[in-house]
């Protein structure tokens, strides 16, 4: 047996390969992927994505054994003041429990499994755009896993604002075009004003706990009595709670931004201008999930601060409804399948905010499986027909294309919770779990979240079924939908697999008892049992078990979903989406231009601001400081820039020596004067 | 013969050497001149290596003292402290490199170019150095004339306007500094000699308050902080590229290593009286030169304003006066000189092929020099603070040395600067969108150049300098701490000589203190993190 898995302490020292391996290879293919050819970047990408796998599976079998793997790093930035105090110590530590080990197969396996199927999907770019897109890619991956298996928030952060810049360059991939480039800047302002957030709640736990490291905050919480008062600092006078509170919404501002909650979700809808892979692996299978690890990575802090953990599920609930229904009349398929992202979160949200955490993750592993196999699908389809993302021109392309049709079908099913499907037991599980929570702070929150959550499962099971049908089945509505072609095997086969990992998905979370029941509950229990405790002290969780008809409502509303898509698009009432629309041409409109809320940012936030600066501009600094003050004494002094200007010949010597009597001359006058 | 007083007049003895070379002979004249400041460098290696930072170490180093004029106490005294080491250390890397940046684009009097910027070196050298009142005085105003002359001679259009205003700005300031410096003298037993006058100064309070305020308007000008920052956009606007990146590299922070040096530790109690004062204007400078960037037209305009938003977190950092501030502040005023100075650079690289610095001139030049966009991206993540780079090193500390500081209301002066955070990725993603990305509209930029390997030269120093110390900062931030604990302990002595309470270093964490009823403090072996090991 190799020394990688003789020991944890050798597996522990391994643990960067996994962040190495995509990053050797972004920086390899920076350097000289356009000179290489197509074929040998795809290799080096390709490597250093098996490669992050394989060592990743090492890792997660130790997980899997019930080991955690911890690697104490050398300090990265440490300061320490005159009394050897160093508050910020920050190292490159790595961990791996089972959320990050979870974490991290799902990054590196549907990650490998994009970077396939983008080797046949970028084949049309150039040398240099095929070696940039692949050099962004592992850049991403070795981001998104140092954000994953950092073991302070500040590592987490470094990955954090990491995947941030390669969603922006991969956004603005085809930066040309000016629409792509600005929804490029677009999603990474709109992160950045959650970053502003991370950092904002990093500093408040540091100064709460003097540490941002995940396990010392944790260890340090436990020994909390949270209704205590704080004695010094930024929160003296105020509780343990309150503190705590305010710090974890600090983090949940950059959740929202990362994970496109309202209000800061308006940059995934445009992060579509990139390539359709990126869609899958960064904008709906990981790099948006991380706010929903940051709270499940802090579950014990949460635990604490009911307020925050309320606020959490609202927006969740929120966002689901709200995105669910934007998604109900897009005509675009990548756009319906970004708002079905940003719902789906919402999803999640509600999961870790009602302390479901294990649902919360469940739900991101199921979606990244069955929402990448979207993605993809959607990519094969355009592939199949020149680029086209208008679903009105599609159609009838079940014959044509019946890998895709096959597995965006299967795909579907899952996320609209179609039992047996591995979407059914991860929503639901979020959903029941939101119903029968009692958060001390706000009791009806869960009930609220279920009742939103449901609306927003019946607006997913009646969007997806209808892109499926108004995509698929049906007569080709256009030329190009006609002749549209099966994409190569290259594209099909992770399709394909991934669909399969959505049906399998299933075994992690059946709700029976024995060995097959709660796989993935059990699995995860570790990390937050002392979150669980905690909930259930205080009555917010309960230990007995829930009975079983929020199932059977969930599995109805899906079905109902489902059949009134039908109606409306493959089955008797052809006519009423038309119908509807002309009837109601205000409210179609206005959910058409997705409530307008982009407009509404323009009026309120980003017009104001550039108003304001020009307007700064011209009187403060042009008017007042320059026109009324430097230039009035400049006036006064302007004899002696005449002077200097007649002297304009580079005599440097000369004016040397004028500098140094004229000093001379002020000290000679001042200390003569002055002195004796 | 003093490893110190060799470096600081080694490019003088360049410039001498070169007023003896023929009149025409550019090539000689870049080539001598590189030479010389390369060899500059190289000697500073010997200052970098042979710096001790460790706790014991005398606070200067390479000290040498000669009486200059003993009659009235000036010396010639230089020695370098840490903070002075790594800011003389950036001036002498840099320095080769804007000499090379200038190969093509001064093809007029490079004898006289380059003579100016050697002057200019030794004078930037010499500031750091000083450990005489006068000695740095006339450092400090001798840099006004070479710099005077790169913009009044090679600047652009309107560069009578700009030279006279960066003149008049800077040396009325100064003449403050210098009455300041005279009084002083007379207060301190008869010295101009620092190290002596830090510790023997007899003022009153209220004089204090008034010398600490000269000193400060002398290097507020400099930084240049809110409102007196007017100057800036005009000098590095009209300003020929070499002198841009002096100017954003290394002249900036002499402001801020003047209240480091000057104005903070010889003035305490004034400082702690108006540090809240200077906090309000650091985090205007912050804010407002970062809407000021928003609405530029001009790139170096652009790239000026940004300088203003920068040092505002620099000045924000000294005054939180806490372990991490300071250490951060003295990281971005490296992680300034390099990323803005690599910026200025590039900028200059477009204006040699385009001649505009106008913004709305390009646009969509990526597919056309990728080599040049790639840096210039890299460098735009440094400025914004990217982790992985420089600037998040820096930026990061003085933002959680702010919040962590005894600065009163200190968390609300960290979310704003953190504020400036997301307006500098604003104004810079637009820049570099509006120059490198969309389609190529301008037929102009159709014929433009990627890199030259001369350019490469120039630039990939500052790359590699732009990740090596995003991801490890330890050898440049080592330097500073004796420094920076020594001037918190002196804030210390002064807290206790007012006998107000803690007002500087770092706050105590939250669970470390806890009132007798609740839970006795936690055992465990992690609890806070104490100095040691690392």
């Amino acid at each position: 047996m190799p020394p990688i898995v003789a020991s944890p302490t050798a597996a522990e020292s391994y643990l960067w390969a996994i962040i190495l391996f995509p990053l050797a290879g972004a920086i390899v293919n920076g350097l000289i992927g356009r000179r290489i050819g197509k074929g040998n970047v795809t290799l080096i990408a390709l490597g250093a994505m098996v490669g992050a796998l394989i060592v990743s599976t090492i890792a997660f079998i130790w997980a899997l054994q019930g080991t955690v793997l911890h690697f104490r790093g050398d300090p990265w930035i440490r300061v320490a003041g005159p009394d050897g105090r160093a508050l910020i110590s920050i190292g490159w530590g790595l961990l791996v429990d089972r959320l990050s080990a979870t974490m991290i197969m799902v990054v590196t396996g549907v990650g490998t499994l994009i970077h396939i199927y983008s080797a046949s999907y970028m084949s049309h770019e150039d040398d240099t755009g095929y070696a940039r897109y692949f050099t962004y890619l592992n850049l991403f991956v070795a981001a998104m896993l140092t954000l994953v298996l950092g073991d302070t928030l500040v590592l987490t952060f470094v990955g954090w604002e990491g995947v941030g810049l390669c969603s922006y360059l991969l956004i603005g991939f085809w930066y040309t075009d000016p629409a792509k480039a600005f929804a490029g800047r677009k999603a990474f302002v709109t992160n950045r004003i959650g970053d502003f957030g991370f950092l904002v709640g990093l500093f408040a736990l540091i100064s709460i706990f003097g540490t941002a490291s995940y396990g010392d905050l944790q260890a340090i919480a436990r020994t909390l009595d949270p209704a205590a008062t704080i004695q010094v600092g930024t929160f003296a006078g105020r509780t343990y709670q309150a503190a705590i509170t305010f710090a974890l919404l600090g983090l949940f501002v950059g959740a929202c931004g990362k994970s496109a909650q309202l209000p800061l979700y308006v940059w995934l809808p445009d992060a579509m201008a990139g390539p359709t892979p990126v869609s899958a692996l960064i904008h709906a299978a990981t790099m948006v999930t991380a706010g929903v690890y940051l709270v499940a990575r802090n579950a014990y802090l949460f635990s604490l601060a009911p307020a925050a953990m309320a606020t959490v599920t609202l927006v969740g609930a929120l966002t689901a409804l709200f995105a669910a229904l934007i998604a109900f009349v897009q005509t675009d398929i990548k756009k319906v399948l970004a708002y079905s992202t940003v719902s789906q979160l919402g999803f999640m949200f509600i999961g870790v905010g009602v302390g479901a955490w294990w649902a919360g993750v469940l739900h991101l592993v199921t979606h990244a499986f069955f929402k990448a196999c979207l993605f993809l699908g959607a990519g094969s389809v355009m592939h199949g027909m020149g680029d086209e993302t208008d679903v009105r021109k599609m159609g009838g392309l079940l014959k044509k294309m019946p890998h895709t049709a096959a597995t965006f079908g299967i795909a579907t099913l899952a996320i609209t919770g179609f039992v047996p499907l591995s979407g059914f037991w991860s929503k639901d599980a979020i959903l029941g779990n939101a119903l029968f929570s009692h958060n001390p702070a706000w009791h009806q929150v869960g009930e609220i979240a279920y009742v939103l959550g449901t609306l927003a499962a019946l607006g997913t099971a009646f969007y997806m079924s209808r892109v499926f049908f108004l995509t698929f089945v049906g007569k080709p509505r256009t030329h190009a939908a006609e002749h549209a072609h099966e994409s190569s095997p290259v594209m099909t086969i992770p399709l394909w697999i991934l669909a399969l990992l959505s049906i399998v998905a299933t075994v992690l979370a059946l709700p029976v008892h024995g060995p097959l029941g709660h796989v993935f509950e059990r699995f995860v229990e570790p990390v937050f049992a002392a979150g669980t405790e905690r909930l259930l002290a205080v009555e917010h969780l309960h230990a007995a078990a829930h009975p079983s008809w929020p199932y059977f409502a969930a599995w109805g509303v899906a079905a109902l979903g489902t059949l009134v898509a039908w109606t409306m698009y493959a089955g008797p009432a052809l006519e009423a989406p038309r119908k509807l629309a002309l009837a109601f041409p205000r409210v179609y409109r206005f959910a058409y231009d997705k409530f307008r809320v982009d407009e509404l940012y323009e009026f309120l936030v980003i017009e104001p601001l550039r108003y304001a600066a020009y307007i700064l501009w011209r009187i403060v600094d042009v008017f007042a400081i320059d026109g009324l003050f430097v230039n009035g004494v400049a006036r006064a002094v302007g004899f002696a820039g005449s002077m200097f200007r007649v002297a304009q010949n580079g005599d440097l010597q000369r004016y040397a020596a004028v500098m140094a009597v004229a000093a001379a001359v002020i000290l000679w006058t001042v200390l003569g004067a002055g002195g004796r | 013969m003093n490893l110190l007083t060799l470096v600081t007049f080694l490019p003088l003895a360049g410039a001498l050497a070169l007023a003896l070379l023929p009149r025409d002979e550019h090539g000689q004249h870049r080539v001598v001149t590189l030479a010389f400041t390369l060899l500059t460098f190289a000697l500073s290696l010997g200052l970098w290596f042979g710096f001790d930072a460790s706790a014991g170490a005398p606070e200067f180093q390479f000290e040498q003292r000669v009486d200059w004029i003993p009659s009235i106490g000036i010396g010639y005294h230089v020695g370098l402290d840490g903070v002075a080491l790594l800011l003389v250390m950036l001036t002498t890397a840099l320095t080769p490199i804007v000499i090379l940046s200038a190969f093509r684009a001064v093809e007029e009097r490079v004898k006289e170019f380059m003579i100016a910027l050697l002057v200019l070196e030794t004078a930037m050298i010499g500031t750091f150095a000083a450990l005489d009142l006068v000695l740095f005085y006339v450092f400090w105003e001798l840099i006004l004339v070479p710099m005077y002359l790169l913009i009044g001679i090679w600047g652009s259009q309107n560069r009578l306007y700009a030279t006279v205003k960066f003149f008049v700005y800077t040396f009325t300031a100064s003449v403050l500094m210098l009455l300041a410096i005279v009084y002083i003298y007379f207060h301190d037993g008869g010295t101009f000699d620092y190290v002596q006058a830090r510790q023997a100064l007899q003022v009153t309070p209220d004089h204090a308050r008034w010398l600490f305020l000269a000193f400060a308007v002398a290097f507020a000008v400099k930084v240049p902080m809110f409102p007196l920052h007017t100057w800036l956009p005009d000098a590095h606007t009209e300003a020929p590229t070499a002198g841009s990146v002096i100017l954003a590299g290394v002249l900036l922070k002499m402001g801020t290593f003047g209240f480091f040096r000057y104005a903070l530790p010889l003035f305490p109690e004034a400082a702690l009286q108006y540090r809240n004062v200077i906090a309000v204007l650091a985090v205007i400078g912050i804010l407002y030169g970062a809407l000021m960037s928003l609405v530029q037209t001009d790139m170096k305009r652009l790239v000026a304003y940004s300088s203003v938003s920068h040092l505002g977190f620099v000045m924000l950092g000294l005054v939180a006066l806490s372990a991490e501030g300071l250490t951060g502040s003295v990281y971005q005023m490296l992680n300034h000189g390099v990323s803005t100075g690599a910026l200025f650079l590039l900028v200059g690289m477009l204006y040699e092929r385009r001649h505009t610095r106008l913004i709305a001139e390009y646009g969509g030049i990526a597919k056309q020099v990728p080599w040049i966009a790639t840096a210039f991206v890299i460098v735009m993540l440094s400025s914004v603070g990217l982790p992985g780079t420089n600037g998040f090193v820096g930026e990061f500390l003085i933002l959680s040395g702010t919040w962590l500081s005894r600065l009163g209301s200190a968390p609300v002066f960290a979310t704003l600067g953190a504020i400036g955070v997301i307006l500098g990725a604003v104004y810079m993603l637009i820049l570099v969108e509006r120059v490198f990305f969309g389609a190529m509209r301008n037929p102009a930029n159709r014929a433009l150049r990627d890199l030259s390997v001369r350019e490469g030269f120039v630039l990939v120093p500052m790359l590699v300098l732009i990740v090596v110390m995003g991801v490890l900062p330890g050898p440049f931030l080592a330097p500073a701490k004796p420094a920076v604990d020594r001037l918190i302990a002196r804030f210390q002595q002064a807290e206790a000589r007012l006998g107000t309470g803690p007002q500087v270093g770092t706050v105590t964490p939250a669970v470390a203190v806890r009132a007798a009823a609740e839970v006795p403090a936690p055992t465990l072996p992690i609890v806070l993190p104490t100095g040691g090991a690392h």
